[in-house]
C-alpha cells in the first residue's frame, strides 16, 4: 500500500513536471518570440451587449460635486436622490456614478468619447451632471489673479465644451432627462461677495441658455440654495457642500425627477 | 539512480508532509473562494448590476478619482496609473480581465501565492531534506553506502524537484475543485490580453495580444514552478550548510519576507533588482503590473533567479562533497 501510495506520487510528479516545463517552454516562447502581434480588435457600440433592462437607471457625470467630495458619509447629492427615489417608488433603481474629481469640461467632453461611458449613457434614464466648478474657480485661482478678462476666455471655452457636452449626450440618448446642476457661489460671505456672486449668475445664465437649446436638458438652479447662510452649508474647505449642503440639492433634484417622470407617464 | 530517488521519495512521503500541504492548500483555497465570492456579491449590491463592464468603468472612475486627490505617494500612483491605463485596455477592447469561473480564481490564486505562499510549502519540503539527516545522524549509514556522494545528493534535489511539481499540481487540482463549486468549472477558453510593458508610468500596449485563459494559465504555473524551483534550491543549499533545520526555516521566512516588505519600497534603491526576493512575482509581468523596480522585465528577472538557484546548486554540491562528516 505505502509503495504503491510513492509511486503514484512519484509518478504524477514526474507527469507534472512535464507539464509545468511545457508552460515554461509556452513562457519564453510567448513572451520573448512571440511574432507580428496582430492588434487586439477594438469594441464598438453596436456590438456591446446592450440588453435593455426593467431597472431605473442613473447615471451620474461631471466633477467633485457629483462625486461627493465634502460629504463626510460619501453620498454626495447622487446618494440623496438616489436615497429619495428608493423611498418613493418599488422600481429597483441603479446608478453610475462616472465624475471624477477635479473634472473640467474639456475632460468631460474626452470622457463622453469611451465606448463603455456611451453605452452606460445610452441605457440612462436619468443623467445627473455637475460640470464648470473647476473651469470658473480654476482652484482657488481665480480668486488669486481675479481678472474679468482671464474669466470670460475660459468661459467662452468652457460654454463651447458644454455645447459638445450636451450634444454628445442627446445623440448618444435623445431620450433621458438631463439634470444640468449650476453652480453655486461659495465665497458669498467673504468681501467681494458681489463681484463674484454676478459672475456665478451670469456663468450659470449662460449655461442654461446652452441647455435650453436641446430638449429635455433642464438647469437646475442651486445658487438660492446657498444664499443664505453659506457657510452652514460649506465643509471645511470652504468650497464644497457638506452633508447638510448635497442633501439640499439632492432634495431639489429628486423632487424634479419624480415630477417629470409622472410628466411621461 | 532510479533506486535512490525513489528511496528518496519514500522518505517524503513517509513524513506526511505532502498531505499536510495539501491540507494547508484546500483550507486557503476554500478560505479565498468564500472572501472571493463575498467581494463579487458586494460589488453586485452596490452597483446593481452584474455587468463587468460597468465594474469596471466603475472601478476606473474610482481609480481617477484616487489619483486626483493629495497626500498619494509616488510608487502608489504609478501603480494605479498602470493599472488604471490597463484597465482601459481591457474595456476598449471588449475582454473581460475577472470573468467569473474556477479557471479565473486559479489564476488569481497564482499569482497572489507566487512570492510567499507557494515558497512557504515548498520550504516545508526542502528545508530539513539533508539537515534533518545531519541532526539525526542518519547522514552516516547513507554515507557508508558505496555510492557516490554527489548521487545521493542529486537524488535528494530531483526527489524535491519531483515534490514542488507535486505541489503545483495539487494547488491546481485543489483550487479547480473549490472554487469551481462556487464559480463554475467554465471558462478555460476565455481571452485575456498578455505583453503590456511599462515605460516609467506609461503603459505600452504595443505587444499586446490575445491568449485563451487556459494558455495563460499553464504559463503562470510553468513561471511559478521556476520560482519554486529557484526557492527550494536555496532552502536546499542552506539545508546542506547547516545542521539545524529550524535555522534553515528562520533564514528563508526573513529572506522571503523581507522581500515582500521591500517590493514596497526599494524604487528608489535600484541596486536591490539583484536580490532574488524582489523577482519573485513573475507572473506580474504576464499580467502587466508595475515592477518594484524601473527596467525589471521578465527576461531580467529569470535571469536574476537563475543565476542565485545556479549558485545554490553549485555551492550545495561542492559543500556537501567535501565536508567531513563524523
Amino acid at each position: 500500500m505505502k509503495v504503491t501510495t510513492v509511486k503514484v506520487i512519484t509518478i504524477l510528479s514526474i507527469l507534472a513536471s512535464g507539464l509545468w516545463l511545457a508552460g515554461l517552454g509556452m513562457t519564453i516562447k510567448d513572451q520573448f518570440f512571440h511574432g507580428a502581434v496582430s492588434p487586439v480588435k477594438e469594441s464598438h457600440l453596436g456590438e456591446t451587449a446592450n440588453d435593455k433592462k426593467e431597472r431605473f437607471y442613473l447615471v451620474a457625470l461631471g466633477d467633485s460635486l457629483t462625486r461627493g467630495t465634502g460629504d463626510e458619509s460619501g453620498k454626495g447629492y447622487v446618494g440623496y436622490v438616489l436615497d429619495e427615489l428608493k423611498g418613493k417608488t418599488k422600481q429597483p433603481i441603479s446608478m453610475a456614478n462616472l465624475a471624477i474629481k477635479g473634472q473640467r469640461s474639456a475632460g468631460l467632453v474626452k470622457q463622453l468619447q469611451q465606448i463603455e461611458v456611451r453605452r452606460q449613457l445610452q441605457q440612462a434614464d436619468v443623467i445627473l451632471m455637475t460640470i464648470g466648478g473647476n473651469d470658473l474657480f480654476q482652484g482657488g485661482e481665480t480668486l488669486s489673479h481675479f481678472s474679468i478678462d482671464r474669466i470670460n476666455k475660459a468661459k467662452v471655452d468652457y460654454l463651447q465644451n458644454l455645447d459638445t457636452i450636451f450634444k454628445t449626450i442627446r445623440t448618444v440618448n435623445p431620450q433621458a432627462i438631463v439634470f444640468y446642476i449650476g453652480l453655486y457661489n461659495p465665497f458669498n460671505d467673504l468681501r467681494d461677495a458681489k463681484t463674484t456672486s454676478a459672475i456665478v449668475r451670469q456663468w450659470n445664465f449662460d449655461s442654461a441658455e446652452i441647455a435650453a437649446r436641446y430638449p429635455n436638458i433642464i438647469a437646475v438652479p442651486t445658487f438660492d440654495l446657498f444664499e443664505l447662510h453659506v457657510n452652514d452649508y460649506l465643509y471645511s474647505d470652504k468650497f464644497h457642500p457638506n452633508k447638510e449642503g448635497y442633501k439640499r440639492i439632492g432634495e431639489r433634484v429628486a423632487s424634479l425627477i419624480t415630477l417629470t417622470k409622472e410628466e411621461g407617464k | 539512480m532510479i533506486n535512490l530517488v525513489h528511496n528518496e521519495m519514500v522518505k517524503i512521503v513517509r513524513k506526511k508532509r505532502l498531505f499536510i500541504i495539501a491540507a494547508i492548500i484546500a483550507v486557503l483555497v476554500a478560505l479565498f473562494t468564500y472572501a472571493q465570492f463575498k467581494h463579487v456579491q458586494d460589488l453586485q449590491e452596490r452597483l446593481g448590476t452584474n455587468d463587468w463592464r460597468t465594474q469596471l468603468q466603475q472601478q476606473i472612475i474610482d481609480a481617477q478619482n484616487r489619483l486626483n486627490s493629495s497626500g498619494l505617494s509616488d510608487e502608489w500612483r504609478k501603480y494605479l496609473q498602470i493599472r488604471l491605463q490597463q484597465q482601459q485596455y481591457y474595456l476598449d477592447h471588449d475582454v473581460n480581465p475577472s470573468a467569473p469561473g474556477a479557471p479565473t480564481f486559479m489564476r488569481m490564486f497564482i499569482e497572489n501565492s507566487i512570492d510567499l505562499f507557494l515558497p512557504l510549502m515548498v520550504m516545508v519540503i526542502a528545508a530539513d531534506l539533508v539537515s534533518s539527516e545531519a541532526s539525526g545522524g542518519t547522514i552516516k549509514l547513507l554515507l557508508t553506502r558505496p555510492v557516490k556522494r554527489w548521487r545521493i545528493l542529486l537524488s535528494k534535489y530531483i526527489a524535491m524537484i519531483l515534490s514542488i511539481s507535486f505541489i503545483l499540481l495539487s494547488v491546481t487540482i485543489i483550487s479547480y475543485l473549490i472554487s469551481g463549486a462556487v464559480f463554475g468549472y467554465k471558462g478555460w477558453n476565455l481571452p485575456l490580453l498578455t505583453g503590456f510593458t511599462i515605460n516609467g508610468e506609461e503603459l505600452n500596449t504595443s505587444n499586446v495580444h490575445l491568449l485563451p485563459q487556459w494558455q495563460y494559465l499553464l504559463i503562470e504555473l510553468g513561471l511559478a514552478w521556476f520560482v519554486s524551483i529557484i526557492v527550494g534550491t536555496l532552502t536546499f543549499m542552506l539545508s546542506v550548510l547547516m545542521r539545524s533545520t529550524a535555522a534553515v526555516m528562520g533564514i528563508m521566512l526573513a529572506a522571503l519576507i523581507s522581500g515582500a516588505i521591500l517590493s514596497s519600497m526599494v524604487s528608489s534603491w535600484e541596486s536591490a533588482k539583484y536580490l532574488f526576493m524582489v523577482n519573485l512575482r513573475l507572473t506580474d509581468y504576464i499580467s502587466g503590473t508595475a515592477p518594484p523596480i524601473n527596467g525589471m522585465t521578465l527576461g531580467f528577472s529569470m535571469a536574476v533567479l537563475a543565476v542565485w538557484g545556479f549558485i545554490g546548486f553549485v555551492v550545495s554540491f561542492a559543500v556537501f562533497t567535501k565536508r567531513d562528516v563524523y
